[in-house]
């Protein structure tokens, strides 16, 4: 099987240039984006306010055109209507018409996307249900706050069952305990095999989730990978251990690097080859190894770091 | 294609009624109701035909204000508001959402004018004791007519906002009932094959003074809807399908 049909979402050389008034400069949003998401994974779209995130989002949906690229879902053509017929889509601050109901607006969009009339209304409640909107059905949305449009338009994203769910900043506005159904529903959806691409600035998020990012700089991509490859740190582990005192045994001391300590607790990092003699130097101080593991970095760490490598690049180009 | 037009244009006509454009339709009833004691005061005969005329013209401006109001705003609001992002990521074609909108539009304008058409006949009945069933063809060749300025409105607003749509369609309204005027009695008459005319939908001396409107005249009013409307909404879809959302 090629790229094109394997992955679920699959976008190559994606390029979109405004071209404004006479004799303004033309602007790339997006220079060079390719993605590729496989199937049943969760990935984040990762990128700083105007790196083409969106921008590329809506290129994928047939909302923008592009000046070049392609655009596959599912092996078909997302430029073409009827290559998004089995995606879900909740756009960053989703926006209702105010004087329908939240049922009627599901009922609406469960036509559009074709559901058969006999299932939309046990959909329709099983899903405002699901997103912690049980008993608003025949409220108006124009009374709906932020966090409740926010949660319908994960609802209404889920009204087709879509095998490919795209979500723009799907925990924008939502309240901690939103925020955490919000990943657990995206897991859900991982676990039933769906597979979901996350445009997200809240980088805890992405990190919870994600099995994939891709981090996008400047319209274009500067990294993209398993996220435990990216945030694991090559040949280095990360030590935690009970210690007695308050300084590591020397023979310890010598190879740590990253120390942190509170209530007796010690975290640092050795180098792999420097795991054993570690562990033996605190054994023999009348420590206790609590734990060892590869070392990795936050994503936030890794993000920043990212970003101002790729900056120097971005301005030679 | 069915499936996906006809939920956007019954949720514009949802939208309408929740929107009280109903309202509309009971202003100018009142103005028409107003109206019935200034009419001269000729023979019976003669004043009954000016209460058509005036109630044809009161149906012709309640059906702009409800067709252009609701043209106007449909779609330059629901990009603005980006809640036609929900409806195109569904797989909903663009000329789709178009003929939805100005379905729609379409429906809400029809409802309008029968239930101004009832007002007239209910007025008409206490006033002169006659129902005046030939007022229905009147609002009929209404109807067409506005199916063909909400088309254009609809077409307008794919690229622009609703100043603009509402003054162009005005124009259009304008310039389509006025091709002799404009065009004067000579040499400019070369022009005349080049201008599209809505006189076609001009029925207010068979049904104000006359005898009623002929089923051909009717079946041809029919065809040129369908020709006028049919061109504003394809050029309309391909402007919009142009269009960065």
């Amino acid at each position: 099987m090629d790229d094109y049909a394997e992955a679920a979402v699959l976008i190559a050389n994606a390029r979109k240039t405004y071209r404004p008034v006479v004799g303004a400069v033309h602007r790339d949003a997006v220079s060079d984006v390719s993605i590729s998401v496989d199937r049943g994974a969760i990935h984040g779209l990762l990128g700083p306010n105007g790196a083409g995130k969106t921008t590329t989002l809506k290129m994928l949906l047939g909302l923008v055109r592009p000046t070049a690229g392609t655009f596959r879902i599912l092996g078909e053509d997302s430029t073409r209507p009827a290559g998004r017929r089995r995606v879900g889509f909740m756009p960053e601050q989703p926006y209702f018409p105010q004087h329908l109901t939240a049922a009627h607006a599901l009922k609406l969009y469960a036509q559009l996307a074709g559901v058969p009339r006999g299932e939309i209304g046990s959909r329709t409640s099983a899903l405002l249900e699901r997103v912690g909107l049980a008993g608003r059905d025949k409220t108006t949305l124009l009374t709906f706050s932020r966090g409740m449009l926010q949660r319908l338009g994960i609802a209404q994203a889920l009204i087709n069952e879509p095998e490919v769910v795209i979500l723009d900043e799907p925990a924008s506005g939502l309240d901690p305990v939103g925020q955490r159904d919000v990943r657990n529903l995206m897991l859900e959806l991982r676990d039933s095999g769906v597979t979901v691409l996350l445009s997200s600035h809240q980088l805890s998020e992405v990190e919870a989730v994600c099995d994939q990012v891709s981090i996008l700089n400047a319209g274009r991509v500067a990294v993209e990978g398993d996220l435990d490859d990216l945030l694991n740190v090559e040949g280095r582990s990360s030590v935690r251990a009970k210690v007695p005192g308050d300084t590591l045994p020397p023979p310890v001391a010598a190879l740590a690097g990253s120390v942190a300590v509170s209530g007796g607790l010690w975290v640092f990092s050795v180098a792999d080859k420097d795991v054993r003699a570690a562990v033996d130097g605190i054994d023999d101080a009348g420590g206790r190894t609590l734990a060892v593991a590869p070392m990795r970095d936050s994503l936030e760490d890794y993000f920043a770091r990212m970003l101002a490598e790729t900056a120097g690049e971005a301005d030679e180009r | 294609m069915i499936g996906r037009i006809w939920p956007i244009a019954i949720g514009i006509v949802t939208d309408s009624i929740k929107r009280k454009v109903v309202y509309v339709v009971l202003v100018f009833a009142g103005f028409l109701a107003l109206a019935i004691p200034s009419l001269p005061n000729y023979g019976l005969g003669v004043e009954s035909a000016v209460f058509r005329e005036v109630a044809l013209a009161l149906a012709f401006v309640t059906a702009l204000v409800v067709s252009l109001s609701l043209a106007a705003n449909r779609v330059p609001g629901e990009v603005e508001r980006r809640t036609v992002y929900n409806v195109v990521a569904k797989g909903v074609s663009r000329w789709e959402y178009l003929v939805g909108t100005w379905t729609g539009v379409f429906l809400v304008s029809g409802g309008a004018i029968a239930a101004f058409a009832v007002i007239e006949q209910v007025v008409a009945v206490i006033t002169y004791g006659d129902p005046m069933w030939r007022l229905w063809e009147g609002a009929l060749a209404i109807w067409l007519e506005m199916g063909v300025i909400s088309a254009f409105a609809v077409a307008v607003s794919s690229r622009t906002g609703p100043v603009v749509v509402v003054t162009a369609s005005l124009a259009a309204l304008f310039a389509g009932h006025s091709r002799s005027t404009l065009l004067g009695g000579e040499g400019a008459l070369a022009l005349k094959p080049f201008t599209i005319s809505l006189d076609s939908f001009n029925v207010v001396n068979p049904v104000a003074h006359g005898s009623g409107v002929p089923g051909v005249y009717v079946l041809s009013m029919l065809m040129v809807f369908v020709g006028l409307s049919a061109a504003c909404l394809i050029v309309g879809s391909l402007v919009f399908s142009r269009r960065d959302l």
